[in-house]
């Protein structure tokens, strides 16, 4: 598939690291640096020019191309770029941006656009998803919710009763399977011999009750989170609250800027709003942030956002969130013992890229990086796998957690078959991705 | 620099522009030409209304001269400015012009306003400063009176003191926008200044002309229907004593919330189904105008229903008369359902700053009295027909004290303070502290310059008397307590007491900023 990929920035560049091993990706940007680091990292064709602009648009091949990714963080060049894409192609447009209205527009059918993503709300989703299974460090939501996939770090000072015991014998949650164990950075595919080790990452594909399990497992003991700390209140932490607020989590936010904290206790009534920076402990007593049952980072710089969630943790606060500027920054937060990390761009990137797989392919969920991916696919009728027991399944790098049939989810046990309809869920690896939609 | 010296050293065109600014000073920062144009304008307009009362006095039988007299006085006063200071109309009109000319008019109208009770040689009103604080009375909706024996007057005089409540309740310059093209520019500072209260003007979603125009159709309307229902229970033989004349004369009072009746014993001499649409009508007049636009005329419920002063203005009617009845049933002053009548009654009388009233309230105990004084300071909403400091300002000072407690406790905490959900802007906040401060300043001083004024002329005045007098006067309420009281008057008082009391109801009526401003010297200055 020919993919238009406009702006390369941090969400383009996701999206093109996703999608440049089975797609032929063309990027357009004005800036060279960007662009050229771009080709350096990926085997993708580059159009200097502005994205925005019909000549632009034209030398890139739009009028070949199936589907535009217009992620530039400019919402009206995007908007532009998608109306002449239309006019000159016939290729699916997807539309990033920052702005709640143009969504509610969308939405709506009063934008001609066939898709509309806001870096801001899918980034306030990972976190309310994160929050509703608190102990995980990524957490998906499939088949509205009845099936979650979970990615998680099993602490190595605890004692778990399934701990060295081979999956097939270990006493796990039901209704939930272990699609994925990384151990020392490399994947290991979880068969029946297989154990769980403390300090492994866990990748599971569970029920909504057995994810709670999970996380009472990992947070050693009920603890539901309902008290929300969140330092930062710009876009995404606007966007952040008031995902917590529907919710009705209680939301304490901590602004540092007097003007924009003003604006942000005007906007939310429901909200309890600091003016401070968040860096003295004093205050996080005071206060009692320390008592609080989640704190989430969202400020604009990455120091400061370290040096608050290292303070909170050594304060005491449970359980740790950081939205991330760069994605390299993932390795320092989890050293700095942060619970969880959520990526913006790459969280933009996975609702931008479902278009390119096949339209059986309902929804991607990425991990790692963007190493493995968690797809939703439906089984075609002259699929060899129709009719085919789990148990007979030759053994791949792709592991199925879960099935959704007439509705109901079912989890993997050695009788069942894959019928014909089924949605599959599916852990591979990013790169056999294609492979799998087209074996299934 | 001297005004000669710049007009020769800039040349000669420079000479004839301050031939044609006689009023302009280099130092001077208020334009009082363009200010002193309006003033004129307004004036000129104002003396329409004696056509009115002079009408009516020719039908009663009674001489119009003393209308006719005063209008042309008004006219001529008004020629005489606009002459003076010849054309200025596309001078922009300034808040500085604004406040001066807000309180030029609220002194001048009463002072013509005035002029018929001197020329008609009424007894009671011979005394200009008599006449004078009867008429700021009238204008400033207070209904105040100096009158001992109102029934003997005549009824062009009786008309006229009605009049002089409808055309002030509403606002002089209220109406004046709506009418003068001249006020299109700047109109918008003056209809916020005027309308009694913090109110949101640009919620009605028109031009400010537009908005004046609306809150007089709806003023008349209510006004009329007002007259209608009186009128009718005369015509159904439920209140023999009402004729149409006192039908007008209530409604207009009541919508006004001014507080004159035609009676001595003012709402007392009437039957109690007219009471009841005396109470409601006060009521209905206190709410917020621009609220009730919206809900009668567009049908907006939810502008209503959602109006927190609304809700506390209507508890606070109902607290108000629950306290007063229990004290007159407790003390065997009233029975049955008629005190509950008179209880609400004297309650929505005093709290919407009317002044009507059933009862002689100057006898009744403590708790029912102190209620009543109490009330004095709460008023009706902003935005209504009422003076004094307004529900919505009550409202906006607690939940500022609520925000403060928060602060205490939780230094960093930011916290905007909303009513009916909306933000209140900081700017709004301190305005209404200072307004509270300022009204409570000018109450304590009127008070004591009473008592020492009472104490000059050799008379010995009641702590609560002198407090009544001048929560009365400056709340725009009218009977206080004592002599002053509902069926009293204040003709005992001093000339220099009249005096001060006229000056209180003036700052009451513009709620004191606008005459504040005009004490600061950096208001006059370039």
């Amino acid at each position: 598939m020919r993919v238009v990929v406009v702006g390369a920035g941090r969400v383009g560049r996701a999206a093109v690291e996703s999608l440049h091993e089975e797609h032929e990706c063309t990027v357009i940007d004005s800036d060279p640096a960007r662009l050229q680091a771009m080709s350096q990292s990926f085997d993708v064709h580059v159009v200097e020019g502005n994205g925005a602009g019909r000549e632009a648009l034209q030398t890139a091949g739009v009028g070949d191309a199936e589907l535009l990714l217009a992620c530039t963080s400019r919402d009206e060049a995007n908007l532009v770029t998608a109306m002449l894409a239309r006019r000159l192609s016939r290729a699916r447009t997807v539309v990033r941006t920052t702005d709640m209205d143009y969504l509610e527009a969308w939405r709506e059918g009063d934008l001609d656009v066939d898709f509309m993503v806001s870096t801001e709300l899918e980034t306030a989703n990972a976190v309310s998803r994160v929050v509703g299974v608190p102990g995980t460090r990524q957490t998906d939501f499939f088949f509205d919710g009845e099936i979650q996939v979970l990615e998680f770090d099993l602490p190595r000072n605890a004692q778990l009763p399934f701990c060295g015991r081979p999956l097939a014998q270990a006493a796990l949650p039901t209704d939930s399977r272990v699609v994925a164990i990384i151990r020392d950075r490399r994947r290991l595919v979880p068969g029946p011999q297989e154990s769980l080790l403390p300090g492994d990452r866990v990748i599971v594909v569970a029920s909504r009750h057995a994810a709670r399990a999970w996380s009472r497992l990992l947070m050693q003991g009920e603890r539901v989170i309902n008290d929300v700390a969140l330092f930062g209140g710009g876009r995404v932490g606007t966007a952040i609250t008031r995902v917590l607020l529907d919710r009705e989590i209680r939301v304490r936010l901590i602004e540092a800027d007097a003007e924009r904290a003003r604006r942000l206790a005007e906007s939310f009534s429901g909200a309890r709003v600091y003016h401070a920076t968040g860096f003295e402990p004093e205050f996080l007593r005071r206060e009692r942030i320390v008592g609080a049952t989640a704190a989430v980072f969202a400020m604009r710089d990455r120091t400061r956002n370290l040096y608050a969630a290292v303070l909170a943790k050594v304060h005491g606060v449970p359980f740790t969130i950081a939205v991330l500027e760069q994605p390299g920054d993932a390795d320092v937060f989890d050293a700095a013992g942060v619970d969880s990390t959520i990526n913006p761009p790459a969280e933009t990137a996975e609702v931008m890229v479902r278009f390119a797989h096949d339209p059986r392919t309902r929804q991607i969920a990425m991990f790692e990086d963007d190493r493995f991916e968690v797809l939703d696919i439906t089984v075609r009728p002259e699929s060899p796998f129709a009719h085919r027991r789990l148990s007979d399944l030759p053994p791949t790098t792709s592991t199925i957690g879960a099935l959704v049939r007439d509705g109901h989810a079912l989890f993997p046990e050695a009788d069942l078959t894959i019928e014909p309809g089924d949605r599959v869920i599916v852990m591979v690896e990013a790169e056999r991705a294609g492979v799998v939609e087209r074996a299934l | 620099m001297p005004a000669s010296s710049s007009a020769l050293s800039d040349g000669p065109h420079r000479v004839t522009d301050q031939l044609r600014r006689p009023l302009a000073h280099p130092r001077l920062g208020v334009d009082l030409a363009t200010t002193l144009d309006i003033v004129g304008a307004v004036l000129k307009w104002f003396s329409t209304a004696f056509a009115a009362p002079a009408v009516v006095a020719l039908i009663a039988g009674e001489s119009p001269w003393p209308f006719v007299l005063a209008g042309v006085a008004a006219l001529a006063a008004g020629l005489g400015l606009d002459r003076l200071v010849a054309d200025r109309d596309s001078e922009p009109l300034g808040p500085r012009e604004g406040f001066l000319m807000i309180a030029l008019v609220w002194l001048l109208v009463p002072a013509f306003g005035a002029l018929p009770f001197l020329l008609s040689g009424a007894d009671q009103l011979a005394r200009p400063v008599d006449a004078y604080f009867e008429a700021v009375s009238g204008f400033t909706a207070t209904g105040a009176t100096v009158l001992d024996n109102v029934e003997s007057l005549g009824q062009g005089l009786l008309f006229w003191r009605q009049l002089s409540h409808w055309l002030g309740g509403m606002g002089i310059i209220v109406l004046a926008i709506a009418v003068l093209p001249r006020l299109r520019v700047g109109g918008r500072h003056l209809l916020q200044r005027e309308l009694p209260g913090p109110t949101e003007i640009e919620r009605l979603g028109a031009t400010v002309r537009e908005t004046a125009r609306r809150l007089w159709k709806l003023y008349v309307g209510m006004t009329v229907v007002g007259i209608l229902l009186l009128a009718g229970t005369g015509w159904l033989g439920l209140d023999p004593r009402m004729s149409l004349f006192d039908a007008f004369a209530h409604a207009t009072s009541a919508v006004s919330l001014g507080g004159f009746s035609t009676q001595a014993e003012s709402a007392g001499a009437f039957a109690p189904i007219t009471q009841w649409i005396l109470i409601g009508l006060m009521v209905v007049a206190g709410v917020n105008f621009l609220r009730l636009y919206r809900l009668i005329v567009l049908r907006e419920v939810r502008a209503v229903s959602r109006d927190e002063e609304l809700r506390l203005y209507l508890a606070l009617l109902l607290i108000g008369t629950a306290i007063v009845a229990s004290e007159l049933f407790s003390s065997g002053a009233v029975h049955g359902f008629a005190g509950v009548r008179h209880a609400a009654f004297q309650t929505v009388s005093v709290m919407t700053t009317t002044g009507f009233a059933t009862l002689d309230w100057t006898t009744w105990g403590a708790l029912a009295t102190l209620t009543l004084l109490l009330l004095m300071f709460v008023g009706a909403s902003a935005g209504s027909t009422g003076g004094s400091i307004k529900v919505v300002r009550h409202l906006m000072l607690f939940r500022l004290a609520r925000r403060e407690l928060e602060i205490a406790v939780h230094r960093e905490v930011v916290m905007p303070v909303r009513v009916s959900r909306v933000t209140i802007d900081e700017g709004a906040l301190r305005s209404a502290v200072m307004f509270v401060l300022l009204y409570l300043t000018v109450f304590a001083v009127g008070s004591l310059a009473r008592v020492i004024d009472a104490r000059r002329v050799g008379g010995e005045l009641g702590a609560f008397e002198a407090l009544g007098a001048a929560a009365a006067c400056l709340g725009n309420v009218g009977p206080g307590f004592g002599i002053a009281g509902p069926f009293g008057s204040y003709s005992s008082f001093s000339d220099l007491s009249t005096v001060l009391l006229s000056a209180l109801m003036w700052l009451g009526r513009l709620e004191i900023v606008p005459v504040a401003v005009l004490l600061t010297r950096t208001f006059w200055r370039a």
